[in-house]
C-alpha cells in the first residue's frame, strides 16, 4: 500500500492509503504503484485518482508537484478540490 | 437621594458595557480557535514546499533564478503591511503600524525608495493620516483569507521583482507564535531565502528537471509566505481582541465593585442621617 497525502495551501485534503495513484503530470498522466523509485514531477491540470485502500477517490488539481519517497506519495498542489 | 440615583445609573451603564465586552471576548475566542486551525492546516503545505525547495536548491543554481538572486544594492523595496479591518483589539494594530514605521524609517535612512501596500482599514487610516503615499490597499480581505487573496497581493510584486523594478519585498504581519504571543514581525519574502536543507536527499528522478521544478515552485513558495502571513495575522488579531476584551471585562468588574460600595455607603449614610434628624426633631419637641 502507498501512503498518500494530498495537500493544498489551505488544508490537507486527504491522508490515507491507496494501492495506486494516477496523477496529471505536466506532460501527461503518471501512474504510481508500490515500490516506485523516488521521484519528483511537476503537475499540470486534471484529475488525480486514488484507488484501493479507502476506495476510489478523485480530486481536481492544478499545478504543484508530486513527490514519491519510499512508499509515500505526496501531492502538493495550489488548487485542489474533491470531486465525486 | 440625588447622588444615589446617579450612582445607580452608572452601575447600570458599566454592567451593560461589561455584557458587551464579555460577549466580544467569547466571539473572539471562538474566531481565534478557527483561525488557529487554519494556521495549523496551512503548515503541511508550507513544510512540503520548503522541504522540496531545500532539497533541490544548490548555491550554483541560485544565480540562474531571478527569485533567488540577491540584488547588488537594495534601491527600491516594496513593503506589504497587514493590519485588521476592525479595532477594539488592544495594541494589535498600533504595534503592527509601529513595526512598519520602523522598517520604513530604516529603509528611508538607507536611501531605499519604498512603495507601501496596505491590507486592512486600520493601517490604511493611519498612513493616509500621516500623508504617506500608498501604492495599493486592500480592505476586502475577510477573516478567512484564501490562497487567492495571497496571490492577488503578491503576484504583481513577483513580476516587478523579476523585471528588476523592485529589489526586495517585505511583509509586516503578526506572527502567531501562540495564543498569547503574536509579535509584529517583518519578513523579507523576496529575494527568497532558501530554506535550510535538512537531512539527506534521496536520489530523485526529476521530471522535467530540477531547474524547471524550482522555477515552478519558487513563486508558490513566495505566495505561500504571504498566505501564511495573512492567516497568522487574522489569528493574532482575534487573540489580541480576546485579551483586550478580557481585560475590559475584568476592569468593568473592578469598577462595579467600587461603584456598588460607594452606592451602599451613600444609602447607609442617608438612612443614618434621617434617623438622626428624627431623633433630633423629637428631642427638640420634648425639650
Amino acid at each position: 500500500m502507498l501512503r498518500v497525502s494530498v495537500i493544498s495551501p489551505e488544508s490537507v485534503l486527504f491522508e490515507g492509503e491507496a494501492a495506486s495513484v494516477v496523477a496529471p503530470a505536466f506532460d501527461g498522466e503518471v501512474g504510481i504503484l508500490e515500490n516506485h523509485a523516488p521521484m519528483m514531477t511537476l503537475l499540470g491540470k486534471g484529475t488525480l485518482r486514488l484507488s484501493g485502500g479507502a476506495g476510489e477517490r478523485s480530486f481536481a488539481i492544478e499545478g504543484g508537484f508530486l513527490q514519491v519517497v519510499g512508499n509515500s506519495v505526496r501531492i502538493v498542489t495550489e488548487k485542489a478540490t474533491t470531486s465525486a | 437621594m440625588a447622588k444615589g440615583r446617579e450612582l445607580k445609573g452608572r452601575i447600570r451603564s458599566v454592567e451593560n458595557t461589561r455584557k458587551i465586552t464579555r460577549t466580544m471576548e467569547m466571539v473572539a475566542t471562538s474566531k481565534m480557535k478557527r483561525a488557529q486551525d487554519r494556521v495549523q492546516a496551512a503548515r503541511p503545505y508550507a513544510n512540503s514546499l520548503a522541504e522540496v525547495i531545500a532539497s533541490l536548491y544548490s548555491a550554483d543554481l541560485a544565480e540562474r533564478f531571478p527569485l533567488l538572486r540577491q540584488p547588488v544594492a537594495e534601491k527600491r523595496a516594496a513593503v506589504i503591511l497587514l493590519t485588521s479591518n476592525r479595532g477594539l483589539a488592544g495594541g494589535f494594530n498600533s504595534n503592527l503600524i509601529k513595526e512598519a514605521r520602523n522598517l520604513l524609517n530604516r529603509l528611508d535612512r538607507d536611501g531605499v525608495e519604498t512603495q507601501l501596500h496596505i491590507v486592512g482599514k486600520k493601517g490604511l487610516g493611519y498612513f493616509r493620516y500621516i500623508g504617506r503615499p500608498i501604492a495599493s490597499n486592500r480592505i476586502d480581505i475577510t477573516d478567512r483569507p484564501t490562497a487567492v487573496n495571497a496571490s492577488e497581493l503578491v503576484d504583481k510584486l513577483i513580476d516587478e521583482f523579476v523585471a528588476g523594478t523592485v529589489d526586495a519585498v517585505y511583509v509586516v504581519y503578526a506572527k502567531f507564535v501562540s495564543a498569547l504571543s503574536t509579535p509584529p514581525t517583518s519578513e523579507r519574502i523576496l529575494p527568497v531565502t532558501p530554506p535550510a536543507n535538512t537531512g539527506a536527499r534521496p536520489d530523485y528522478l526529476l521530471f522535467p528537471s530540477a531547474e524547471a521544478i524550482l522555477t515552478e515552485l519558487l513563486p508558490l513558495y513566495v505566495r505561500n509566505s504571504v498566505y501564511r502571513a495573512l492567516v497568522e495575522t487574522v489569528a493574532g488579531e482575534q487573540s489580541a481582541r480576546r485579551t483586550a476584551m478580557k481585560n475590559a471585562t475584568d476592569n468593568a468588574g473592578d469598577i462595579l465593585n467600587v461603584l456598588r460600595r460607594t452606592y451602599n455607603r451613600a444609602r447607609q449614610a442617608q438612612i443614618t442621617q434621617e434617623i438622626a434628624e428624627i431623633v433630633g426633631g423629637s428631642a427638640a419637641l420634648e425639650g
